[in-house]
């Protein structure tokens, strides 16, 4: 009888949501894109190719080793910085962290589209205090319209 | 005899490093939680159950600092999600408290939607209790201690829930 007791499920848009409400300082930005799941997530899981096109701060993005759903890679930014993120990658999930960053992206279909999510951070002590700067620092980081950019890179595919 | 309340085992390290804001171990700790967290909110916010998910899953995370023993976190998760998951059904204001006469006919082919529908008509108290008692196999006073109410007053709730059922299902 147990197993037909109702059972609440947890769509990855909403773990994100959990994720922002308890990281300090984050940024976060959620919305409705007009391009199937499949699609949307064809480009935002493509990451070597296409975090470059769509994070402004990244000049490259490499992976270096792979296990199962877990990544590692080495980033660039156009600045020069290297940084080693470790990677959780599965379909509409993903979390990467450095020493000092930490991101993530989570979607789900959504009336034909795709509800499509991003979030960062810096990790650092105090973000809690710094998070205006923190989340100045972030949004250059990021680009305005990362999101969209990311829309535009799904509906030219 | 009443079974024992059984939580899934968890690395200890991992909430370790949750604590001190390594946001991959979070996610991760979310994964091993979220079923967990489901299985208890799932039958007391019924169709609320992924919003009292995720406002328990908030308030564990926003908590984690206090939690002392990593090996206590399901305990400690089962205490937060029957109490957010009471609270989220009581916002949504969709409990049918008082007789229970419309229960479903035994043989109904959507058994398998009968007990959410029987859930539906208690209240989400009396659900919490079912869920503690009979899914999570607590003892009275354990069940009484989350819920901060009398072993007493779980034993009337609890034989109320289960009458219900009983009656549901013809047994």
């Amino acid at each position: 009888m147990n197993q037909q007791w109702p059972v609440a499920e947890l769509d990855p848009v909403r773990r994100l949501r959990v994720i922002a409400a308890t990281t300090p300082g984050v940024i976060y930005a959620e919305q409705h894109i007009p391009a199937p799941f499949g699609e949307v997530w064809a480009v935002a899981s493509d990451l070597e190719n296409e975090l470059p096109r769509i994070v402004a701060d990244v000049r490259t993005f490499t992976i270096t080793a792979s296990a199962g759903e877990r990544l590692q890679a080495r980033a660039r930014s156009r600045l020069g910085l290297r940084a080693r993120f470790d990677v959780v990658l599965r379909p509409g999930w993903c979390l990467m962290q450095s020493r000092f960053l930490f991101f993530g992206m989570a979607a789900v279909p959504e009336d034909g589209g795709t509800r499509f999510a991003g979030l960062g951070a810096l990790r650092v002590p105090g973000a809690r205090l710094l998070a205006p700067l923190d989340r100045l620092l972030l949004t250059q980081r990021l680009g305005y319209g990362a999101i969209d950019r990311l829309a535009d890179r799904a509906r030219s595919r | 005899m009443v079974p024992m309340a059984v939580s899934p085992e968890i690395d200890p390290g991992l909430v370790r490093a949750a604590q001190h804001g390594d946001r991959m171990a979070q996610g991760e700790l979310m994964d091993a939680l979220i079923p967990f967290l489901g299985r208890i909110c799932g039958p007391i916010a019924l169709q609320d159950g992924p919003d009292a998910v995720q406002e328990a899953l908030i308030a564990i995370f926003r908590n984690l600092g206090q939690l002392r023993d990593p090996v206590a976190i399901f305990g400690w998760a089962r205490a937060i999600a029957v109490r957010e998951a009471v609270r989220v059904a009581r916002q949504a204001a969709r409990a049918i408290p008082g007789e229970l006469a419309d229960l479903p006919a035994p043989g109904d082919p959507q058994l398998a939607a009968d007990i959410a529908d029987v859930l539906s008509r208690l209240t989400p108290e009396h659900r919490a209790i079912l869920v503690l008692r009979d899914l999570d196999g607590l003892g009275e006073r354990e069940a009484g201690a989350l819920l901060a109410i009398p072993a007493g007053t779980v034993r009337s709730r609890l034989l109320r829930a289960r009458r219900a059922f009983r009656k549901a299902w013809g047994q």
